[in-house]
Parts: C-alpha cells; sequence; structure tokens
C-alpha cells in the first residue's frame, strides 16, 4: 500500500506543480466561462496541497485497519460529481484509485475542466482506470454498467438520478450506491475575537456558502442585534478579498422582506443575509444566527440532524453533548483533510466494503 | 380617500367591477390595515403607489399564518382556523373576522358548479364539532345546513356507503354528491360500499398522501370513477386550506378554475415576482379577495402547473431542502 500511497503522492506533486500548463489551462478556462472564481479556485488548490500529503494519505488508509485495499474482484464505480465548488469530487477519485476500483467519471457541467487534468495525469501513471465525460450519454456509450454508485444530492434528487442512470443502462435501482446527503454545517462559537470572525466568514462565505462543509447556522453567546455591524466588517473584509461569484436569485430579497415584515432581526448584505432564525437552513445564501452556547446543541443537531454535516467549533477542548459526532475546529472548515467523512461516511471504507467477503 | 371596509368586502363579489380593481383597493386596505403586509409590500411598491397589474401585487409567503396573527387592526377573530398538524408541527391559523364573507364565498363558488337545490350532499368527513378547527368541516357543515330538505348530512365514518342511505338521499328526485378527502373516499370504496346512482357527483378534497402512498391525480379519479360508478366526468377536485376563504373546483378535470374574486399564477420559486409561462412548474399563488381581513395576497408552498387556458393543476409540495449543499443535479447539472 505504502507504494501506491507513494505513487499517488507523485502524481499529485506533477498535478500541482507550478509547471503543469494544462492546469493552469484549466484554471483560465473555468474563470473565463464564469464558472468559478479565480480565488476560489486558488484557495481550493491551495488547501489540497496542504492536505494531499503522505502523511495524510497513510492515515486515511490506516483508519480502515485492513491489511491490504486490493478489492477481490475489481468493481466499476460510477462517480457522479457536483459542481457546486472547484474540485469538489476530489475525495471520490482518490477514494476509488486507493481502492483499486475502476472509475467512471460524470464530470460536472459546472466543473468540467479541473478535475479532468487531475484524471489525465492518473491515468498516465496507471494509478487509475476508467474514463470520464460531462455527459451522460457519452459515458453510457462504453457499454459499461457501474458496479456502484457514490453522489452527493437532496433525498428528492435520488430518484431523478437513477431514473437518468437506468434510461443510459448506466447503473440502475439495484446498483449499491452511497448518497451523501447532508447539506449544512454549523458553528458553535464562544468568543466574538477578530480571529474568530474571520474564521467564520471564511466557513459561511467561501465558495458563496456552497457545499456542505460551509456554516449555514451558528450558535452564539450574543445576539445578531449586538454584533450584526462588527461582523458585517468581516464580511467585507472577505469580499473585498474574495469577491463572489456566485449571486442569490431575487427570492433571497423576497425572504429579506419577509423577515422585515415579520419583524425576524436580519443583516441584509445584497448578496448574502443574516437571520436570526432557527429554521432549518435548506436555502442557499443566508446564515442562520442562534443566541446560545452549548446546551442549545442539545436540542438543534436532534431536531435538524437530517442534512447536517459538521459541528465546528473554537475551543478545541469542548466536549458535546452525547450522541453528536466529534467536534471539528472552525479553522478548518474549508479546508478538511482528505479523510473528512461526508455524511459520516468514508467513501475508502465504503468502497473497501463494497465486494468484501471477509472481516471488512 | 378613506376605505370603508363594508363597501369594499360588498364589492368583492361584485362582477361589474374589474379583479384588478378591487385588489387594488384591497391592496390600499391592506397597506393601511395590515402592518405586517405594509411592511411586506413597501419592499417593493413604494408608500402611497398602487400596483399597476395584478402581476405586480407583492405575494406574502404562506408560512406568515404560523408565524403572525393577521387580522386587519380595528377587527376581531369570529372564528379561528387551524391547519392540520400533528405532535410538534406548527399550524396555520387563520381568524376570520367577517363569517358572512366565507359563507358568500363557499356558496357563490359552490353554486357556480352545482344547482345546491337539486342535490343532497353526503359528506364523509368527522363532522365540524369533532374538529371545529377544521376550514373544510366548517365549509361542509354550512353546505349541509342549507339543504331546506333536510337531506344532506355527514356520513357515519368507517362505514360503508348502504343501499338506505342512497334511497333517502335521492328522494324528490335529488341526485348524490358524494363530498371527502380523497383517502377518506378510497377507505369508503375498501369498505364494500354501494355504488352511486345515475346523475351523482363525487367532490374529493385532496390529502392523498397523508394515509396512503402516493397516488396521481388521474389513477384517483378512475379509482374513485370505478369504485362508485361514476362517469369521470362526474369526479372533481376541490382545492382549499385554512389559509383561503374561497375554494376553487376542477369540474370534471384535473384542472382547477379559479372563481372570480380569485386569481391564481404560478411563480418561479427561484423570483416569485416572475409568472411561470404555461406548462412551466413554480409555486401557486393565490390572489384572495375573500382574505380582505387576514392578506389576500398569498404565495403558496404547492407545486403547481398552469395550462394555456390559465387553469392550474396542483401537484404536490414544493420541496426547497435540495436548493443546498454539494448536490448532484442531473437535469440542471
Amino acid at each position: 500500500m505504502n507504494t501506491k500511497i507513494e505513487e499517488l503522492v507523485k502524481a499529485i506533486e506533477e498535478w500541482l506543480s507550478p509547471d503543469n500548463y494544462r492546469l493552469k489551462e484549466a484554471i483560465d478556462k473555468t474563470v473565463n466561462e464564469g464558472l468559478s472564481s479565480f480565488e476560489d479556485i486558488k484557495y481550493q488548490i491551495l488547501t489540497l496541497k496542504k492536505t494531499l500529503k503522505k502523511g495524510e494519505f497513510t492515515r486515511w488508509v490506516e483508519s480502515l485497519n485492513v491489511d491490504r485495499l486490493n478489492p477481490e474482484e475489481r468493481l466499476t464505480v460510477l462517480c457522479l460529481h457536483a459542481g457546486n465548488l472547484p474540485l469538489v469530487g476530489i475525495q471520490d477519485i482518490l477514494a476509488v484509485v486507493l481502492s483499486s476500483h475502476s472509475y467512471l467519471g460524470k464530470l460536472s457541467r459546472k466543473d468540467p475542466y479541473l478535475s479532468e487534468t487531475l484524471l489525465e495525469i492518473l491515468k498516465k501513471r496507471d494509478l487509475l482506470d476508467g474514463k470520464w465525460a460531462v455527459n451522460l450519454e457519452e459515458l453510457a456509450g462504453g457499454k459499461v454498467k457501474a458496479d456502484a454508485l457514490l453522489f452527493s444530492g437532496s433525498t428528492e434528487s435520488v430518484e431523478p438520478v437513477i431514473d437518468a442512470l437506468t434510461s443510459y443502462d448506466l447503473a440502475d435501482s439495484a446498483t449499491p450506491k452511497l448518497v451523501r446527503t447532508a447539506h449544512y454545517s454549523l458553528a458553535l462559537i464562544d468568543n466574538d475575537r477578530p480571529e474568530t470572525f474571520r474564521q467564520l466568514a471564511n466557513a459561511v462565505l467561501r465558495y458563496g456558502g456552497s457545499g456542505c462543509r460551509s456554516v449555514a447556522m451558528v450558535i452564539a453567546p450574543f445576539g445578531l442585534k449586538s454584533k450584526k455591524c462588527e461582523f458585517t466588517d468581516y464580511v467585507e473584509e472577505f469580499w473585498l478579498r474574495n469577491p463572489q461569484h456566485k449571486k442569490p436569485a431575487p427570492s433571497l430579497y423576497y425572504r429579506h422582506a419577509y423577515n422585515s415584515a415579520t419583524g425576524v432581526e436580519q443583516s441584509w448584505l445584497v448578496d448574502f443575509m443574516i437571520e436570526e432564525t432557527d429554521l432549518q437552513p435548506t436555502e442557499p445564501f443566508i446564515l442562520h444566527w442562534i443566541e446560545g452556547d452549548r446546551e442549545t446543541l442539545n436540542e438543534l443537531p436532534q431536531k435538524y440532524r437530517r442534512g447536517l454535516q459538521t459541528i465546528y467549533v473554537t475551543d478545541p477542548d469542548i466536549e458535546l453533548p452525547a450522541g453528536l459526532p466529534a467536534p471539528e475546529m472552525l479553522s478548518d472548515a474549508q479546508q478538511p483533510p482528505i479523510w473528512w467523512r461526508p455524511d459520516g461516511v468514508d467513501p475508502l471504507k465504503w468502497l473497501r466494503k463494497l465486494n468484501c467477503s471477509q472481516d471488512c | 380617500m378613506t376605505i370603508d371596509p363594508k363597501q369594499l368586502s360588498l364589492s368583492i363579489f361584485d362582477s361589474t367591477q374589474s379583479f384588478i380593481e378591487k385588489a387594488r383597493s384591497l391592496f390600499k386596505f391592506q397597506v393601511g390595515s395590515n402592518p405586517v403586509y405594509g411592511r411586506f409590500a413597501k419592499h417593493f411598491i413604494p408608500s402611497g403607489e398602487l400596483p399597476e397589474s395584478v402581476d405586480e401585487i407583492p405575494l406574502l409567503p404562506i408560512r406568515v399564518f404560523k408565524e403572525c396573527d393577521l387580522i386587519a387592526d380595528g377587527f376581531r377573530a369570529k372564528l379561528t382556523f387551524k391547519s392540520s398538524g400533528t405532535g410538534n408541527m406548527e399550524r396555520s391559523r387563520h381568524h376570520v373576522a367577517d363569517l358572512e364573507l366565507y359563507r358568500r364565498s363557499i356558496l357563490s363558488e359552490f353554486s357556480n358548479h352545482f344547482n345546491s337545490t337539486d342535490y343532497t350532499l353526503l359528506c364523509y368527513a368527522p363532522g365540524y364539532s369533532d374538529n371545529s378547527d377544521s376550514s373544510l368541516l366548517w365549509m361542509l357543515q354550512y353546505l349541509v345546513e342549507l339543504d331546506e330538505k333536510g337531506l344532506s348530512r355527514f356520513l357515519p365514518l368507517h362505514q360503508p356507503l348502504i343501499q338506505s342511505d342512497i334511497d333517502e338521499a335521492v328522494q324528490h328526485d335529488r341526485k348524490i354528491i358524494l363530498f371527502g378527502a380523497a383517502f377518506g373516499l378510497l377507505d369508503l370504496l375498501d369498505l364494500d360500499s354501494e355504488g352511486l346512482p345515475d346523475g351523482s357527483q363525487i367532490v374529493e378534497t385532496g390529502g392523498m398522501k397523508t394515509r396512503r402512498r402516493e397516488m396521481s391525480k388521474s389513477e384517483l379519479r378512475s379509482r374513485l370513477s370505478e369504485g362508485f360508478g361514476v362517469p369521470q366526468q362526474h369526479v372533481h377536485s376541490e382545492y382549499g386550506m385554512c389559509e383561503l376563504m374561497s375554494q376553487l373546483y376542477a369540474i370534471g378535470s384535473e384542472w382547477f378554475d379559479s372563481p372570480e374574486w380569485v386569481h391564481t399564477s404560478v411563480r418561479d420559486p427561484n423570483d416569485p415576482e416572475r409568472m411561470c409561462s404555461p406548462g412551466e412548474e413554480g409555486k401557486v399563488a393565490i390572489i384572495d379577495l375573500a382574505n380582505m381581513y387576514s392578506c389576500p395576497f398569498i404565495l403558496t408552498e404547492d407545486r403547481g402547473v398552469m395550462n394555456e387556458e390559465g387553469q392550474i393543476a396542483i401537484l404536490g409540495r414544493w420541496h426547497s431542502a435540495a436548493l443546498r449543499g454539494c448536490n448532484f443535479l442531473i437535469d440542471r447539472d
């Protein structure tokens, strides 16, 4: 396994090297076509440079507690990549590589170029076997049917996705699938220090707040009214460096008008909104602010467990109420380690278990 | 000019006035007497101005009935309807200041489709006394009480419709209208009820998902038609809710017509000011002038579609939970 990790690290070094003109071209195309902002791509690439290290891969593999990762039978894993933020599907790609299955990738129309540059290098170095395309039609052309399926989406999207894959004979309802439905994260902060507000702004606003690791709900020891001016300064500071690429739909203004009408405390930021409500976060570009503390968590996650990805904290020693996942530091919200678990499930572990007949 | 609410309420059913004329008067009344709507509307229409067209009228999201007590200044609730709900689910509250307005709305649209003197109404639903929060049961009770012959009634629950029920209902050359929630009418069939005689009509009031597996409207209509031996063109739907004083009927089809004092449209959920084109799904928007004392301008959470004739079909609830997160959306990706 060590050799494979070493080979993988070399491939990633080649991919992220300043001489990789294919990646530079892909970044330019992505930016020029308005698919992502340069700042968001740069941030993601810097994060990957920091997190895709040998020690991190080793830790990921060792966490499985298995002697070998090679499957008893090589399966074809179809990855449907979301394009909400740049390179969001990279963990699935690397999990397929490490588990030595074959890869079938439906790249996102919103992020079609960046992942491809990594896939090409992995294929050239014989670390990955498979094909990828933006269109399902193209993917279906090879007469390959998936043995397993990885994707992220809402519960409501599962059925239409399976129907579409069935119509292309790429998969069917019996195909084992790992569907990640988490759509927001929560932060529990205990202070109003500049560093905390800076981290919170990044956790909330990075990638326009897309992605399940983005904070959509914050529990703070103070109400929104007392801190909104101060926090807004940090929002503006963030936006000066990272202009928001994605813009909200006009329905956000509608919600702002509704909040005004019904007396909900809010901060209207035009491209984003903060409101003091404990409603389940379902809509983008909204941060729900709740005055509370650790005890508030006792009620909230039970109420909103469905859809919650991660709880971030500012105090490394805090103990969360029983039954909740281990917290992560707020500073890591947008810089996850490669072994993070979307929806609480490690994709590598899931792939390993797919066709493993013993002790998996 | 000061608005006289009594005059305004009388004008609602006045067909000599255009809808926009009446809606503008109600808009003015609402802005002046409903602080919640007034604050909402000023985000879209500057103070003192009136909407130019029906499309311009700002529509308040329906959850306002869960979060606020809406009643025009200076009026008090004679009755409060509540939406159905279980456990800790928040329920809508609709305070009714003018029951006469509700009666008139119910009867006008019902009579528009059915000649009430020709029919006996058989309601398969709990009686109003069993659930005094329900606007539907209040409406049925009212229609039952209107029957001068006294033949209309609530059927006993969990018992089949038997021949003697039918014989009693069809006295004096009456025909039957069987009224009930979709699941209730299917339950009635499962109880081996008798078929209905020629000329009978069925009106289902929705509520399919609460008790049975999801069933399409056309499947439901077929089941009711076959089960009760009534032609499909005599199987109708009623669309109403606690938040509305008026009802819409779909006569012999799945497409709902609006009463003269109601305007329906389908709106883009991402931009509720934009009307969807015929065939395009969106959220159902309703302007119900009979809601003058609560709020007549409402954006529902129902998913609907409009046809070229301006009729709407209700397709279920609008799910918004898919909007956040790393979603793979096969259609829009």
